[in-house]
């Protein structure tokens, strides 16, 4: 029996925790090398922590993978006196901002323990993580967020946005309509750069074992997510304002793919009891718009989607045969013999793909993580063909056609369930 | 006991402030009285205290407990007889307790001569010694105080058919200070008092005594050249006497009436006040610390007189208004315990009577810079009863033991001035002083305990004040200094335990002595010093290099 093991939490950490004592709110950032956007965000932070939680009890967590640009003395370093005299607010008690240095490489799902480890000793009533990249963060952010686990009872409070149509692509055409089909909830942004939790559900996500399985680094914002709804903790969403626009390169694609495509693949085992079981799917409470669009113009490369589309279909044979159906990669290959103008990539068609490819991940026909990256080229396709037919559209035709896409998701369910038993 | 011969003595004492009416009636009329509080001057000795402030005892129709004066050169029949005042004096002073009584400058009573004459006409020779005016519209945006009972801070006076102006009750006139005969005459009133014995004066609502257009009517340079005058005269024809300054003012203006020494002696610290009731119900030290941070320096023979509660309502004028409905929240749920911008209960039913607390609030009152002022009772632990209109709850009959209406007359129950507090909590058979006398751990006893440390070091009366910083906001820690002398005090804000590292490498190689227990601690050394204080606990240590 072992009696003593390594704890994952910094003496200092803990020290600095033991000084903040019991808090009602936690905020959570969780940042490396992010000197150039923090101070404003942190401000920002004090700024509604101030406006909309003045009796509170409230600790501003960092955790920290490392940086070297001094981004978390900027988190510690910045003055409540400040907000107070440019924004005219009091404040009634003692602002705690506390920082930790984690161990090993920056990773979210480790910043992420720590800030839940934090919140359970400090027995957190409401919990926030705020991205340090969100420049655009307005301190109502914070009561939109908080609002409903402290004052409702939610316990997970996941954003919406207003970003552009052609904006966060992954979300729309893959993670958000399947996590739906399957879980059964709309929840338009499962994986978010910033949510809300309760206590509770910190608790209980932090005792979940996966910690120590290696796949606890990666996706724990989607993980979260399916553990509050798996758990039947209370969830909804809060219209926040426009998304922060990041810029990605080509090579992002397959991290991104890791952190929600494989996070949701990989949770579909063990949660196959409770999405099997889901027949429909519903709304969840929101407070504002479920999305909004906006039209601006921007610069996207559709050709280069669709060639590198072109390239992984050529130059994945052997993959894709053992992880697709022989119907569904013939068709993805005559699809991929059709000239641009004619070239598209149906919805029916790209979720037997995503299908497919969740069945093939659970039963590891191949290393995972290769199935992972072998699923970008096609989602690239897929993009194209998003692009194409939305170029012109309005607000509420893009929604039309992510909605419809949602539809398909949850047609095809019983197409997943059906590989499902059949691999196994 | 002699009196102490310091001229700086209000800096060591430790100040009870009482009403006569609510101690003890030696004469079976249901009231207290001077021959009354003689008789209990051994317990206020035994206590520790070194001096009493009187609360008025001045002839008057008493619509304001007494601060509506009717004849400043007498006292009130109730009470007994100048002559029964100067032997409360003289008892007192033999005993090495001096005697403060309150003077109130700023107005009288309607029913005081000088204001029956003023308002018989407008020719009368004492017309100007009030503020009269033929509209409501002079001082335009003046605050109101007593906001609920006064709609204005103009009366109209239907004898002389013109407005008079009161800053208090509308039977309250106040007096024009830009009027020589005024001051003159106050002087005169001062100067019976001092030459008869009293050793100080607590100056009643200063900052209002004159008026100008176009300004608050408060704090004015006029307001501070009366008082200076004043001053200057008590210097030199009573040397060694002490003017205590009652100003509901934010720190930046309360520290004009020090002067450079040359107006007050003493100011009550009146925003530190709530925010200590704050900085326990927010278990955080940052209302405590900021306000004394904003508190400016006064000069080295002045003093800040500091209180938990007194005879009024808790006052919240000098707080926030997200302050403010916090107090409302957290102490004073009920609507009734509620008046004017304050709440009106007494010090052990604010703290729900725990006991813990009571004694946290009460080292605090009497570490902190400045010279304690003890309300009668809270040393017993004294309830209220909300249900006395105004601010009567908090001045019910002193509880002396468990008999017949509290030990505190032979009267006739129905006769008492106040009724008793008789609820099973706070009701006399359970709250007395009989009963904490001959009980070792009761809060008397205690109390007791506490002054006699607080006395036997000048450092709390005298001393410096340094705040220490640690990590947990739940502690507030200080160091006072004063000679070579320097003491360590740590309380613990929170209803939890909790663990603090104190940074004090400045004192590396001292013993902290602890000063209740004399028991030292270990030496301070190069590391975080770690102390473990259980709930609302505080510690009092003598650093000392051996």
């Amino acid at each position: 029996m072992k009696l003593a093991e390594d704890s994952f939490l910094a003496d200092e950490f803990l020290r600095q925790l033991i000084n903040v004592g019991e808090v009602d709110i936690l905020v959570g950032l969780a940042t490396h090398n992010n000197a150039r956007t923090i101070g404003p965000i942190v401000h920002a932070i004090q700024d509604g922590l101030l406006r909309w939680f003045p009796r509170e009890r409230a600790v501003i967590v960092n955790a920290d993978g490392g940086s070297r640009d001094g981004t978390p003395q900027l988190v510690t370093g910045v003055s409540i006196d400040d907000v107070r005299a440019a924004s005219n607010l009091h404040a009634l008690r003692t602002l705690h901002s506390v920082s930790t240095r984690y161990a090993g490489s920056p990773a979210s799902g480790v910043a992420m323990r720590n800030v839940l480890a934090a919140a359970e000793l400090l027995h957190a009533k409401a919990c926030v993580m705020i991205s340090p990249e969100s420049v655009n963060i307005e301190p109502q952010w914070l009561s939109k967020l908080l609002g409903p686990i402290s004052r409702d009872g939610f316990d997970l409070v996941t954003p919406t946005y207003r970003r552009h149509k052609f904006e966060g692509l992954l979300i729309t055409n893959l993670v958000y309509p399947m996590t739906r089909a399957l879980y059964g909830l709309r929840i338009r942004e499962p994986y978010s750069p910033e949510f809300a939790f309760s206590g509770r559900l910190a608790t209980q996500f932090l005792g979940q074992g996966h910690w120590n399985e290696g796949t606890g680094d990666v996706g724990v914002e989607l993980r979260l997510t399916l553990a509050a709804i798996t758990g039947k903790y209370r969830v909804c969403q809060s219209l926040l304002g426009e998304k922060t626009h990041v810029e990605r390169h080509a090579a992002d694609l397959v991290p991104a793919l890791r952190k929600t495509v494989g996070t949701l693949f990989s949770s579909l085992g063990a949660d196959f009891p409770v999405w099997s079981a889901v027949t429909a799917s519903e709304r969840v409470p929101t407070t504002g718009a479920d999305a909004e669009v906006l039209l601006e113009p921007l610069r996207i490369n559709r050709k280069r989607m669709r060639e590198m589309f072109l390239t992984g279909v050529s130059e994945l044979v052997s993959v894709f045969q053992s992880i697709l159906s022989p119907s569904t990669f013939a068709e993805l290959q005559r699809i991929a013999s059709l000239e641009e103008e004619e070239f598209r990539y149906p919805a029916e068609l790209w979720v037997k793909t995503v299908y497919e490819f969740a069945a093939s991940y659970q039963k590891s026909v191949i290393s995972r993580d290769h199935i992972i990256q072998a699923l970008a080229p096609l989602f690239r396709g897929r993009v194209f063909t998003f692009l194409i037919e939305n170029r012109s559209s309005s607000a509420s035709d893009v929604e039309n056609n992510i909605e419809d896409l949602c539809l398909e998701f949850e047609r095809l369910k019983p197409y997943l369930l059906q590989m499902w038993s059949t691999r196994e | 006991m002699p009196l102490s011969k310091d001229a700086l003595w209000y800096k060591d004492a430790i100040i009870y402030q009482v009403h006569v009416r609510t101690f003890h009636d030696s004469n079976s009329d249901g009231i207290g009285d001077f021959q009354g509080l003689e008789e209990k001057l051994d317990y206020l000795s035994d206590l520790g205290v070194t001096a009493i402030w009187l609360m008025p005892f001045f002839p008057s129709p008493l619509r304001d407990d007494g601060y509506d004066i009717a004849d400043y050169n007498a006292v009130h029949s109730s009470y007994g007889t100048l002559e029964d005042f100067r032997k409360l004096l003289g008892s007192a002073h033999d005993r090495g307790i001096r005697i403060i009584i309150e003077m109130v400058l700023n107005h009288t009573s309607d029913q005081h001569p000088w204001f029956e004459e003023s308002r018989s006409s407008q020719d009368n020779a004492r017309r100007d010694w009030y503020v009269w005016s033929d509209t409501d519209t002079r001082y335009q945006g003046t605050r109101i105080i007593f906001l609920d009972t006064e709609k204005s801070n103009w009366a109209w006076d239907p004898i002389s058919k013109s407005f008079y102006w009161h800053r208090f009750f509308s039977h309250q006139p106040d007096l024009n200070y830009d009027n020589p005969a005024v001051r003159e005459q106050m002087w005169d009133v001062m100067k019976f008092w001092l030459e008869m014995g009293v050793d100080g004066f607590r100056l009643d609502a200063v900052p209002y005594l004159v008026e100008r257009e176009g300004t608050s009517c408060e704090n004015l340079p006029e307001t501070h050249a009366v008082l200076k005058e004043l001053r200057s005269k008590l210097d030199e024809q009573f040397p060694g006497r002490m003017l205590l300054a009652e100003a509901n003012q934010w720190p930046a203006d309360l520290r004009p009436y020090f002067g450079d020494g040359d107006e007050f002696h003493m100011a009550f610290h009146f925003p530190l006040m709530p925010r200590m009731f704050m900085a326990l119900k927010l278990e955080d030290r940052k209302p405590i610390t900021e306000i004394l941070q904003q508190t400016p320096e006064i000069p080295s023979a002045c003093q800040w007189s500091l209180f938990l509660r007194n005879h009024d309502e808790l006052t919240l004028e000098m707080v926030t208004d997200l302050e403010r409905d916090y107090m409302y929240d957290t102490y004073a749920q009920s609507k009734t315990m509620r008046l004017n911008l304050g709440i009106r209960r007494r010090l052990a039913p604010l703290l729900d009577n725990d006991r813990r607390s009571i004694e946290l609030m009460n080292g605090m009152l009497m570490s902190l810079p400045g010279t304690p002022i003890i309300y009668y009772g809270d040393e017993i632990g004294m309830g209220d009863n909300t249900n006395l209109g105004d601010r009567n709850g908090v001045r019910t009959p002193m509880q002396w033991n468990g008999a017949s209406n509290g030990g505190f007359s032979t009267a006739s129950p129905e006769r008492l001035y106040a009724p008793l507090i008789q609820d099973p909590v706070y009701g006399y058979p359970a709250v007395n002083v009989l009963s904490q006398k001959t009980s070792g751990h009761s809060l008397l006893n205690w109390m007791q305990r506490l002054i006699t440390v607080r006395r036997s070091t000048g450092v709390f009366g005298r001393g410096s004040i340094e705040f220490l910083h640690p990590a947990n906001h739940r502690i507030l820690a200080y160091v006072r200094s004063f000679d070579n002398e320097t003491v360590l005090v740590v309380n613990n804000l929170s209803s939890t335990a909790q663990a603090v590292e104190l940074d004090l490498r400045r004192y590396k190689g001292n013993i902290p002595i602890e000063m209740f227990g004399r028991n030292m601690f270990p030496r301070v050394g190069d590391v975080p010093y770690l102390l473990t204080m259980g709930p609302y606990q505080f510690y009092w240590f003598r650093l000392r290099r051996i």
